[in-house]
């Protein structure tokens, strides 16, 4: 049916993982496993041919694997943030965040090689799947709520997505993954940006990501941080490059996260907004749509996934050595995470962009390129983001957990598996920082581009060095608060008590007249009914299929006992199901 | 490495100075700075970055925390009351 073997792709190697791991781990072998898969596959995508995976299903043309210089720079961070989450992740015991870690990141994997709408539709709900379980896994009932939030909202922009493949199938029934012009752009491409976008966390519709990454589990944030939005960062450059609308949005959209990052008290929901913030870059980069702003843009989301991840690394080993990520919980932590905050440190100069840093040679790419576009107004609300970023990431946040008053803990340093991780992705940050040249090799187009122009760095450090001043003379108005800050996510908060009203009262009152009704006069006829069926069911069928309706009867049970928060068993069911979906495709 | 940070922390006073005497280092680095990619006319101005950081990250911290404060800023059992 695939014509070339299965195994080529990458995913597969993740989603073949996921199935194996609870084996493994019976045998107490799943590091072999954390660590092998995304070597594996780290190996594997410097050899792809540029088509795989063609088949055609129900008339449709599907292409799992289409390989181009846009798609190889996303695969290689793409399986390195793999291995360094993994790798982040070793310590922990349960199977299901890590199969869910695998399957998510397999997610990820299958849309970057996706040829055409319906295989990266596929993958991108596979995605959205998994990584609720990450903010499941935290099991705490807050943690439970942002998860079902979170799932509503992918579900929602899931269906805007395929409303717009739909619509797009029955234009022009062509169904390939390729860039979409500007001037023909149709409601179907409009709706399939809307779906990117919601991934993407473009305001107004990126409530879900500071609603949910904080509340996820320590190595599952460090997951999520990194495939939802830089996997839809590719997709909008992909198809959208040069929407003026990605323009002018990811500019507000830097300055949105920020803003909130800068009112911040959780850790955590502090780089949960900066991610809205850089992303922002990206999505302002595809928007602009040079290919100096597209390969920025894709430089970004390089250097972003390996020191945001490194920056959520340092946040949750502070939360999982004290269990705390509220800063004004936190202080004073140098003397017992000092390693963690030299990492977290190296995370935040290099996502302000300071010399020798990653953040330096890449978000300046996208900063210039909105110079030399003519379009100052974005490249200032772009530097005026940068200041805002160094000065709640850069400085907030380490200061006020590693610094500030004394909160009285002890914690002990990081385990060594996170420690090495955390080394890993430092190590990154610097060496892009002072080698650009291998970053800039990957990119889609050539690049002329010098970052280490003495103007650049001129401007550079009086930003940067005159934000800290700021601080310095602010401090205390920026002392953290124990509050909530509300954000857009209170429309379908509050709006869902709305709803409940609605299915409490005038719903129900519906509900019980019709039921009066049915009661005087349909019950009687489904007894009968019933009675008749039932016979049938015990003397016929059991008859012929042994004793099927009591297993039956012991799995509903079975079931009911799961809800009470074995989430690993749910993923098994998840697995077995797509499995069984899988079978039935190929086969029939 | 913890002595070392609590050396720098008990000695606040030599890193604020190190501190001052980079950002004047950082306007003076300004004047001797190569322009010759002006993307618009804030390029041309010595010390322009300077203002802006300052301006910048004061106005941000300002406005930020007064909306946080007048409006968005409510209690953290806010959704589950």
């Amino acid at each position: 049916m695939i014509n070339n073997g299965i195994m080529l792709h990458p995913a597969s190697w993740f989603i073949l993982g996921a199935i194996l791991l609870p084996l493994f781990a019976k045998v107490r072998l799943q590091k072999i496993l954390l660590l092998g898969i995304p070597i594996i596959a780290m190996f594997q995508i410097n050899h792809l041919p540029n088509l795989f995976g063609v088949c055609d299903y129900l008339g449709f043309h599907l292409i799992f694997g289409k390989v181009d210089s846009l798609t190889y720079v996303f695969l290689h961070v793409f399986t390195l943030m793999a291995l360094i989450g993994c790798i982040y992740g070793l310590h922990v015991k349960e199977t299901g965040q890590h199969i869910a870690s695998f399957l998510y990141v397999a997610g990820s994997l299958g849309v970057t090689l996706a040829g055409d709408y319906l295989t990266l539709f596929i993958f991108w709900e596979l995605m959205a799947l998994a990584s609720t379980f990450l903010v499941w896994y935290r099991k705490r009932t807050k943690s439970i709520e942002a998860g079902f939030r979170y799932l509503l909202v992918h579900i929602t922009g899931g269906l805007i997505l395929l409303a717009g493949i739909f619509l797009k199938y029955m234009d022009i029934h062509d169904l390939s993954f390729t860039r979409i012009a500007v001037e023909g752009a149709t409601i179907a491409d409009y709706l399939i940006m809307v779906g990117f976008m919601l991934n993407a966390a473009v305001p107004p519709i990126h409530a879900w990501l500071p609603d949910a990454y904080p509340e996820a589990t320590v190595t599952g944030a460090v997951f999520m941080c990194a495939f939802t939005t830089k996997t839809a960062v590719y997709v909008l450059a992909r198809a959208f490059p040069g929407f003026e609308a990605l323009a002018i949005l990811g500019a507000i959209m830097t300055l949105y996260g920020v803003a909130y990052a800068v009112i911040e008290n959780d850790a955590r929901r502090i780089l949960a907004y900066h991610i809205v913030s850089q992303v922002g870059y990206m999505v302002c980069g595809v928007g602009i749509g040079t290919t100096m702003s597209i390969n920025g843009a894709c430089a970004h989301a390089y250097a972003h996934i390996i020191y945001k991840a490194l920056l959520f690394m340092g946040a949750g080993a502070v939360l999982e050595m004290t269990g705390k990520s509220k800063l004004n919980e936190l202080g004073g932590l140098y003397k017992y995470l000092p390693y963690s905050m030299i990492f977290t440190i190296i995370g935040g100069i290099s996502i302000s962009g300071f010399p020798f840093t990653s953040g330096f040679i890449s978000k300046s790419m996208i900063v210039a390129a909105a110079g030399e576009h003519h379009r100052p107004i974005l490249m200032l609300m772009l530097l005026l983001a940068s200041v805002g970023t160094f000065l709640s990431v850069g400085i907030k946040l380490p200061y006020f957990i590693w610094f500030g008053k004394d909160a009285t803990i002890q914690p002990k340093e990081a385990p060594y598996n996170m420690q090495i991780a955390m080394f890993i992705a430092a190590f990154m940050c610097f060496f892009l920082g002072v080698y650009p040249e291998y970053l800039y090799k990957m990119l889609p187009y050539p690049v002329t581009y010098h970052p280490y122009t003495s103007y650049h760095f001129s401007e550079t450090i009086q930003l940067l060095g005159f934000t800290g001043f700021g601080f310095f003379l602010m401090v205390k108005k920026l002392t953290p608060e124990p509050k909530l800050n509300l954000d857009l996510d209170w429309f379908y908060r509050k709006g869902a008590l709305v709803f409940m009203w609605f299915a409490r009262k005038p719903v129900s009152i519906v509900n019980d007249w019709v039921n009066e009704v049915y009661k005087t006069v349909g019950l009687r006829l489904t007894m009968v009914l019933a009675m008749g069926l039932s016979w049938f069911d015990k003397e016929g069928i059991d008859f012929v299929i042994d004793g099927s309706a009591k297993s039956v009867v012991n799995t509903g049970n079975q079931i009911r006992t799961l809800q009470s928060g074995k989430i690993q068993q749910y993923i098994g069911a998840a697995l077995i199901l797509m499995f069984l979906v899988i079978l039935t495709v190929v086969y029939f | 490495m913890a002595k070392f940070l609590e050396y720098l922390h008990d000695h606040a006073n030599i890193v604020k100075y190190v501190f001052f005497i980079f950002l004047i280092g950082t306007v003076v680095f300004d004047f001797f700075a190569e322009r010759h990619e002006a993307h618009f006319w804030g390029d041309h101005i010595f010390g322009f970055w300077t203002i802006f950081g300052i301006f910048g990250c004061l106005g941000m911290i300002v406005i930020c925390k007064g909306i946080a404060h007048a409006w968005l800023m409510k209690d953290e059992n806010f959704y589950d009351k």
